[in-house]
């Protein structure tokens, strides 16, 4: 697919403006990129969220992906603080871990190379 | 933040799904035929009309081809894209369900079932260029043939000898086809996505760079203003049973659809806010419903006339319902066009008021971000534009309230942003 390190960049953006907007002062990510996945580890340390925020968050992220979707707005990913894109990063991933430990919240997002 | 909710509604199969949305098709169809024979019209002799015609804003079908002809045209076009859909095993969304009631309803001013092939084309060209699937740019195209008329005007324009011009207008197709798919996702950056119709403004910008380079060879695409202006009730009727149709679906699959439908207002609607999965099916089927009655009756009141371009404003709120639109954030826009238009001395049963009125919603999310106040302001300012920004593209982008809702909210946002003061919390 075309522009892929951008779009995995976007996704970050979009998460890193959302996390230090609403919940935190101190985030990590960390991107790997395999022959056939990228993978995005974030933690988001001493997280305010709710059980009952990280399961909507939860669900939220693990909708589906949607190519036609991801392929005609991939691009509003990140570009505006005041209003979130949820639900554009859910179409844009295949896959997405939510748990809180610690009182961190970890999330591990999966997208599969097409 | 837009969070899915919990859903508890009955499941829906994806065949079901295109089931429901075949339904329309297939009544415009058995109307159609069945108009046609009543009135002894020539269906055939209709739809030649139809194609054969330059179709650029406003070229109403009914008058074209007849109202027979015109629901038969939208119909065939519905079944294509329902087809697409299927072929390309996609996922019925609330943005699918949006893309394939704009192309319903524009099938009865300026698409027809030859002038949008070429793009469609031109799409599947690009795919295999990029080699990414099909099904990642159909919508997109389906979008896209705002542009229709464009490879009609080339076709049967009288620009070309007869045969050349079959073959630039195919040429010309493709080419949009072609480059349409980076140009909308580049241009929604624009307006942050505050804009539902953005292949309008997408289409706006294209139709405005070819419609230059054809006055640029003293080409002058001329006006045209063909609308059916007399009220029809076996079409007002068929749509009543349609949206009642949709809310009785609605309720089928979401048995507390009643008690939970005010859940839907609390979105403000700006892309991505597809209800199919924030809310589930049956509430957007419902809103979908609602929205077509109370936009049917809002064009009544008014003493508006259901015509091709009425029809297509109707089923363009319908399809966005699914995607954005609800009675919330839409009555502060269409609110502040009133008011634009009571200051303007509009006449407000025409059909280029009503349609305005009816598309103005293309920035509802305008009003559900910001408020109802600002909400007003963007309804107003939109009739001032949309009523002047057709000549810059010469009527060949269809959803020229696309464009001006486009440039409404570039030009909005960034001043309400202005004012704000502090961090605000979404």
């Amino acid at each position: 697919m075309k522009h892929e390190v951008k779009k995995i960049c976007k996704i970050v953006d979009e998460l890193t403006t959302l996390f230090l907007k609403e919940d935190t002062n101190e985030v990590d990510f960390k991107i790997i990129t395999q022959p056939d996945r990228a993978i995005v580890k974030i933690v988001d340390y001493n997280t305010k969220y709710s059980e009952e925020f990280i399961a909507h968050l939860k669900k939220t992220l693990n909708n589906q992906r949607q190519s036609e979707i991801e392929e005609y707005y991939w691009q509003l990913a990140g570009e505006t603080d005041d209003d979130d894109e949820l639900t554009l990063i859910s179409v844009m991933i295949d896959s997405a871990t939510v748990e809180k430990r610690d009182g961190n919240l970890y999330i591990e997002l999966v997208r599969i190379n097409k | 933040m837009a969070f899915a909710n919990k859903i508890e509604e009955r499941d829906l199969h994806k065949e079901q799904k295109i089931l429901i949305l075949a339904v329309f098709p297939l009544i415009f169809l058995i109307f159609g035929v069945l108009y046609a024979l009543s009135q002894g019209a020539n269906l055939a002799q209709g739809m030649t009309s139809i194609i054969k015609s330059p179709t650029t804003l406003i070229t109403d079908f009914m008058v074209v081809g007849g109202i027979g002809a015109a629901f038969v045209n939208s119909a065939l076009i519905g079944f294509f894209n329902l087809y697409l859909l299927k072929r390309y095993k996609m996922r019925i969304n609330g943005l699918l369900i949006a893309a394939f009631f704009t192309v319903l309803g524009f099938s009865f001013f300026g698409k027809n079932v030859l002038n949008i092939l070429p793009i469609y084309l031109g799409g599947y060209l690009y795919a295999r260029y990029q080699q990414i699937p099909m099904k990642n740019v159909i919508l997109v195209i389906m979008f896209s043939t705002a542009l229709a008329p464009i490879v009609s005007f080339i076709t049967f324009g009288g620009l070309f000898t007869e045969g050349f011009s079959y073959l630039m207008g195919l040429l010309t197709g493709i080419s949009i086809g072609f480059i349409i798919v980076p140009l909308s996702s580049h241009m929604i950056r624009f307006h942050d996505g505050y804009n539902l119709y953005n292949i309008g403004f997408t289409a706006g910008i294209v139709g405005t760079v070819i419609t230059s380079a054809l006055r640029s060879f003293d080409v002058e695409i001329a006006s045209v203003n063909l609308i059916h202006d007399q009220n029809n009730p076996m079409i007002i009727g068929l749509l009543v049973v349609l949206f009642v149709y949709l809310m009785g679906i609605g309720l089928y699959t979401n048995k507390d659809t009643f008690k939970l439908y005010k859940t839907i207002f609390k979105y403000r609607g700006r892309t991505i806010t597809d209800f199919t999965s924030l809310v589930g099916y049956g509430l957007t089927f419902f809103n979908m419903g609602v929205l077509g009655m109370a936009s049917l009756i809002f064009v009544l009141v008014l003493g508006g006339v259901v015509n091709g371009p009425v029809m297509a404003g109707i089923l363009t709120i319908v399809g966005f319902a699914a995607f954005g639109k609800q009675p919330k954030n839409c009555f502060p826009i269409v609110l502040g066009v009133l008011m634009a238009g009571i200051f303007f001395g509009y006449d407000f049963s025409s059909t280029t008021f009503i349609i305005s009125a009816l598309f103005s919603t293309t920035i509802a999310p305008i009003a559900g971000a910001y408020g109802p106040i600002i909400g007003v302001i963007a309804g107003m300012l939109h009739l001032t534009l949309v009523t002047n920004i057709g000549i810059i593209h010469g009527g060949i982008n269809l959803y020229n309230n696309g464009f001006s809702g486009g440039l409404v909210a570039g030009f909005m946002l960034p001043i309400i942003d202005a004012f704000k003061r502090g961090e605000s919390r979404s």
